[in-house]
């Protein structure tokens, strides 16, 4: 099935946030919670940025607990007004790296190929400022240098207030807002997308075009209040809404915004229990989140008024964490499985208006449109010094002879080997394999004969965070 | 003889903690120490100090003054094993000696918990271990301070329904030095390794 302009134009400019997301780097874990609590990393961490049950208590807190001297204030009626740390929670983080691709891949130009073999010092640098702002207040900010947009930029931010109360019975219920700009980046848990495997990647590496929505699609696009609760620490419940945030946009937003506008809000809700015993800890859930969006069809926004129909799209998704946390010995394993249902009127719509203008030779879209992303990651750690994960990836799909011709699936594992000789330095080798990219296993990146193996990836990393 | 003076260097010393009790609290501390308790400590160690995860001590049951020393040895940085320095000198770094006494106070008086079985040959040595002392190297009886039935004596800390894991780590430490205990250090130094096995698994056994 061949592929017009027109459509491949419209993909384009449906998938471009999508690619821009996926590409974004993950959040991570600072050492300034460490310097805060007065507490080593592993408290919160099997190695981070994945987290300890210690360590989800401590985010469903808020990020408050706090044992540095404070600079107080107080009324007469013991009422307390200020409570600030004597060291602010700041923390720097660099990244650098180095990417191979199995084949080179091809030059922007259309002819020939690029340079094999990218150095990226650094791939990104950020400043955070995670911790307490005031006794029910906390954050985690990140700014953030990348090598790929040349500038600083907001990253994941996630600003809390919670509260505890004690139930009879000596049980806890630990409840709060959350204001972010990820939908997941609140998640207490390492299977979402926000903090799931891989933590970082390359940049400028080739994969797959398609990804659900809440799978970092909106990451930073986007601005969101929750409300959750998590009792007992063991069942939790969060509810919220989104809608677009743009940045690097003035004025109200409108039909030259790129990059698609959510349409009203976008309503998110998870679900999850976790059951400790001994070393182990077992968590499953349920999370998902509809987005309502007026697409970027023409490369410079929706073309018209941000009116009328819209796209809609349905993520539903589970997911399952499994930790043992020994002295020795560390293993995890996490999984989820995210769903979504699109519904396409507004791109639909476009393109039925073009295939009409044109006479009838042009590629109409399908209204309706499913796509299933499936991770699973095994991670092993010895002493917290040395382990790695391998893992698996998949993404499948309704084949759209516009949207996706191929087929959106692609498929394939990666495994991460990581030395660390401080627990705040963490060195890399992550090694990501391809069986299929947008449904072709051969032809991908638009090159005659090029295999989904040739965009084989090898990714090395210095990572250290201050 | 030898075991004699241990025991006495333990009443005199009563691990260096001797001076540290756990006063009485009024009700705002106490209040204030059980959201504590239960908000932050209880991620580890249980929200009633029944601790679940072996890495983690039981506190329930244990006594006051024991609970009061360590935490303000965590607060002065005088205890030194690994999870001491690594958790608690920073959880405990800013606790008022009210907030401590009134937290020692809430664990007491929590209701201790059995462990788990074990092996009924492992138990019954160190069962033995744990009455009688290991007297061919000079380890005395453990009972002589932590009480016949584990319970704790003093400020000699419960032992009864420990980790076995917990106390297989602190013995460690007290073996290398890194939790500087004197009488404790004697002690250990003095265990093989399975008789250590053997007197945690009867400790995690008693209730």
């Amino acid at each position: 099935m061949n592929l017009d302009r027109k459509g491949l134009a419209i993909a384009a400019r449906i998938l471009a946030p999508i690619l821009v997301m996926l590409a974004a780097p993950a959040a991570q874990a600072v050492p300034s919670f460490a310097r805060q609590t007065g507490m080593a990393c592993e408290a919160c961490h099997t190695v981070w940025p994945e987290l300890t049950h210690f360590g989800r208590v401590f985010k469903a807190n808020g990020y408050i607990l706090d044992n540095l001297k404070q600079v107080r204030g107080v009324t007469a009626q013991k009422e307390e007004m200020l409570s600030l740390a004597s060291l602010p929670p700041l923390s720097l983080m660099i990244q650098a790296s180095y990417t191979s691709v199995a084949a080179a891949q091809p030059d922007s130009s259309g002819t020939g190929t690029a340079q094999n073999g990218t150095v990226a010092f650094p791939q990104q640098v950020s400043l955070f400022y995670a911790g307490k702002i005031a006794p029910h207040v906390g954050a985690f900010l990140q700014l953030t240098y990348g090598n790929d947009s040349g500038t600083i930029g907001i990253d994941n931010t996630d600003i809390r207030v919670t509260d505890l109360k004690v139930l009879p019975g000596d049980q806890s219920l630990i409840y709060g807002l959350s204001v972010n700009n990820n939908p997941t980046v609140q998640d207490l848990w390492n299977t979402t997308p926000a903090f799931g495997f891989p933590y970082a990647t390359s940049n400028n590496a080739p994969g797959g075009s398609f990804g659900t929505q809440i799978d970092g699609a909106r990451a930073q696009d986007v601005a969101g209040v929750t409300a959750y609760a998590f009792w007992n620490e063991s069942l939790y419940g969060e509810i919220g809404l989104y809608r677009s945030a743009k940045q690097g946009t003035a004025g109200p937003l409108d039909s030259k915004t790129t990059g698609g506008v959510v349409d009203g809000t976008a309503p998110y809700w998870r679900v999850a229990y976790e059951h400790n015993w001994g070393r182990h800890s077992l968590e499953g859930g349920l999370y998902g989140a509809t987005f309502k969006i007026f697409p970027d069809l023409t490369g410079s926004g929706y073309g018209s008024p941000l009116t009328g129909p819209s796209d809609k799209f349905e993520d539903v998704a589970e997911d399952v964490q499994y930790q043992y946390v020994g002295d020795q010995h560390l293993f995890s394993v996490t999984a989820t499985r995210i769903h979504e249902k699109q519904t396409l009127d507004a791109t639909y719509a476009a393109a039925l208006a073009a295939f009409n203008a044109s006479g009838g030779t042009t590629t109409l879209n399908n209204i309706s449109n499913d796509l299933t992303t499936i991770r699973g990651n095994a991670t092993y750690y010895y002493r917290r010094k040395i382990g790695g994960t391998v893992g698996f990836f998949q993404t499948t799909g309704s084949t759209d002879a516009a949207l996706a011709p191929n087929s959106p699936d692609t498929k394939g594992w990666i495994a991460e080997l990581n030395y660390m000789p401080w627990l705040n330095t963490k060195f890399s080798v992550q090694y990501t394999g391809y069986s299929k990219i947008d449904g072709l296993t051969t032809g991908t990146l638009g090159v005659t004969g090029r295999k989904a193996s040739d965009n084989n990836t090898i990714y090395i990393l210095a990572w250290l965070s201050y | 003889m030898r075991h004699a003076i241990v025991t006495t260097l333990g009443l005199l010393c009563a691990f260096g903690l001797g001076a540290a009790r756990a006063d009485a609290v009024d009700a705002a501390t106490h209040e204030h120490a059980v959201r504590i308790a239960v908000g932050t400590c209880g991620s580890c160690h249980g929200p009633t100090g029944v601790s679940e995860q072996p890495k983690y001590p039981r506190l329930a049951g244990q006594n006051a003054n024991y609970l009061a020393a360590q935490l303000k040895a965590f607060r002065g940085q005088t205890r030194g094993d690994a999870d001491a320095i690594g958790y608690m000198w920073g959880m405990a770094g800013t606790l008022e000696d009210d907030t401590i006494d009134a937290l020692a106070q809430y664990y007491a008086s929590q209701k201790a918990a059995r462990g788990h079985a074990g092996d009924p040959a492992l138990v019954a040595r160190g069962r033995e271990i744990y009455e009688k002392g290991v007297e061919s190297v000079g380890v005395p009886a453990c009972a002589a301070c932590h009480g016949p039935d584990a319970h704790g004596m003093g400020d000699f800390p419960r032992l009864a329904g420990q980790h076995a894991q917990y106390v297989m780590k602190q013995l460690a430490s007290f073996q290398s030095n890194m939790r500087n205990v004197a009488v404790m250090h004697g002690v250990a130094q003095g265990l093989k390794v399975e008789e250590m096995r053997a007197v945690a698994a009867y400790l995690e056994a008693q209730q």
